[in-house]
């Protein structure tokens, strides 16, 4: 708990809060707006409403999500390496693995939210638009797990790099370099590529229908697991020279 | 004569460069000990390698009885330090970066403001710290350093940044803390009338060696002996220098 009020107060004025929040309701907002102005076009698509609720829009939300998850993973350890403030912290009684699982928990808790606030947007536009009685509230969940799932390996592999790279521009630009990398392997449609988080987190929007890839979660929480345990290695053996 | 740091054969190496060539040192509980030497000496090195904040290649070291990596969180609760520049969180005011530190040391409230009224920082305790000019960040990273009145402080070139009265200011402050609150000052600064007026013992590193270790009475009679001048600490401290470089470029000859 100490750990945690720690870096809840480092993350003041850093941006990481109103990042990851602003994602979440700009994705709200984006749903909202889009189901409002093309409800009929949407509607009158082939597929189950349901179906139509969630993939349609997802792809977009899911663009908001990778972005504000780099972001918000360069401004974390941003404020740590602007001001050396790191190096301080090396020379007082604490854990600086602990500090980085510290910070794994506050980002995963905002991507959680943020993509809560996304998924009660579609609750209500699912209740409202959706001819009555296709609204499935479990299969909402299933699919917000679901996307909650995909995006954790990126937000584990950008807080390793963010936390090597002393300069915010370089993680940004791996950030980018990643989304790209993902958005020309995705189309690929080789499971092989499925080791790339980029490509893990756009998953759920490249799917027709809203069935859950079994393979895509375990292999998310691996890679989630692999990058939390070797960024943190990482740390534990950074030297302040 | 109780030691409260004590270093035997402390080395470090980075590839065939030795930052710090096997010195002993011996630091008094309750004493100001100078560590002088010319840029790239090793000083900071060795502070480093006493913080844990880089490993010795070779040689040990103790902390009040206690050892790296095995004591680390013990040993960082009794020391305050401040290496090279200050290290602060530029998104956060000079309070907030005080209470980040209050709280991992586990302090009450009242600390932060009796840290910053120390170095004289009070007035600009609600300034966000990116916006602190550099003399009001190394009283930021002194602050840091005092924060909890550690039994052991370390630090590295703490006027640097300083204007004139600033670092009579800190020199009269750090001066007085082993009496006020029975602390050990490992202290090190290029400024070396400052330390000949603050320091109880000097260490004396070149090259990452030592040359000489003792108290400045010590000094002087060594210097005597090695016909050395004895006017002031500058003094003595270049013709160490200059005869231990002079020694080298023979070596090297040879």
């Amino acid at each position: 708990m100490k750990l945690l009020s720690i870096e809840l107060k480092k993350g003041r004025r850093s941006g990481v809060f109103p990042v990851m929040l602003g994602v979440g309701l700009l994705g709200a907002l984006y749903a909202f707006a889009n189901f409002a102005v093309r409800k009929e076009s949407l509607l009158s698509l082939p597929l189950p409403p349901m179906t139509i609720l969630l993939t349609q829009l997802y792809g977009m939300i899911m663009v908001m999500n990778l972005f504000g998850i780099i972001v918000a993973a360069c401004l974390i350890y941003n404020v740590e390496h602007r001001g050396n403030a790191l190096n301080k912290m090396m020379a007082l009684p604490i854990s600086i693995s602990g500090i980085y699982f510290t910070k794994f928990a506050i980002l995963t808790t905002l991507v959680a939210v943020g993509i809560a606030l996304q998924n009660i947007a579609l609750a209500i536009i699912g209740n409202l638009y959706l001819p009555e009685g296709t609204f499935d509230a479990a299969v909402l969940l299933r699919f917000t797990v679901y996307s909650f799932v995909t995006s954790m390996p990126v937000l584990s592999f950008m807080l390793a790099v963010s936390s090597r790279f002393e300069s915010m521009w370089i993680t940004l630009g791996i950030g980018v370099a990643g989304f790209f990398s993902g958005m020309t392997m995705t189309t690929a449609n080789s499971k092989l590529f499925l080791i790339n988080p980029f490509v893990l987190i756009m998953e759920p929007a490249m799917s027709p229908n809203t069935v859950i890839d079994t393979t895509v979660i375990v292999l998310s929480i691996s890679e989630t697991i692999v990058f939390l345990v070797a960024g943190q290695m990482l740390m534990k053996h950074i030297r302040y020279e | 004569m109780e030691h409260i740091i004590t270093t035997n054969g402390l080395t470090k190496r980075y590839k065939q460069f030795a930052a710090v060539n096997c010195i002993t040192l011996h630091i008094q509980k309750g004493k100001i000990y100078g560590f002088l030497g010319p840029n790239g000496a090793g000083k900071s090195t060795t502070m480093k390698i006493l913080l844990g904040l880089t490993n010795p290649t070779s040689g040990t070291f103790s902390i009040d009885g206690k050892q790296f990596p095995k004591d680390r969180i013990a040993i960082l609760k009794e020391i305050g330090s401040l290496i090279e520049a200050p290290s602060f969180y530029g998104n956060l005011t000079g309070k907030e970066n005080l209470d980040i530190i209050r709280r991992i040391l586990g302090l009450p409230k009242n600390s932060v403001e009796d840290a910053l009224e120390l170095v004289g920082l009070s007035e600009f305790g609600d300034r966000l710290a990116k916006k602190y000019s550099l003399g009001m960040k190394q009283r930021l990273g002194l602050a840091s350093a005092l924060i909890g009145r550690p039994a052991i402080l370390i630090l590295d070139e703490p006027t640097n940044g300083l204007d004139p009265s600033g670092i009579h200011e800190i020199r009269n402050l750090v001066k007085s803390l082993p009496t006020m609150y029975d602390c050990t000052i490992l202290i090190s600064s290029h400024l070396l009338s400052e330390i000949e007026l603050i320091a109880d013992d000097i260490g004396i590193l070149n090259h990452g060696s030592l040359l000489f270790e003792g108290s400045l009475d010590e000094m002087r009679k060594a210097a005597v002996q090695r016909g050395y001048a004895t006017e002031n600490l500058e003094e003595m401290f270049l013709s160490m220098i200059e005869q231990d470089n002079a020694a080298r470029k023979t070596r090297v000859k040879l």
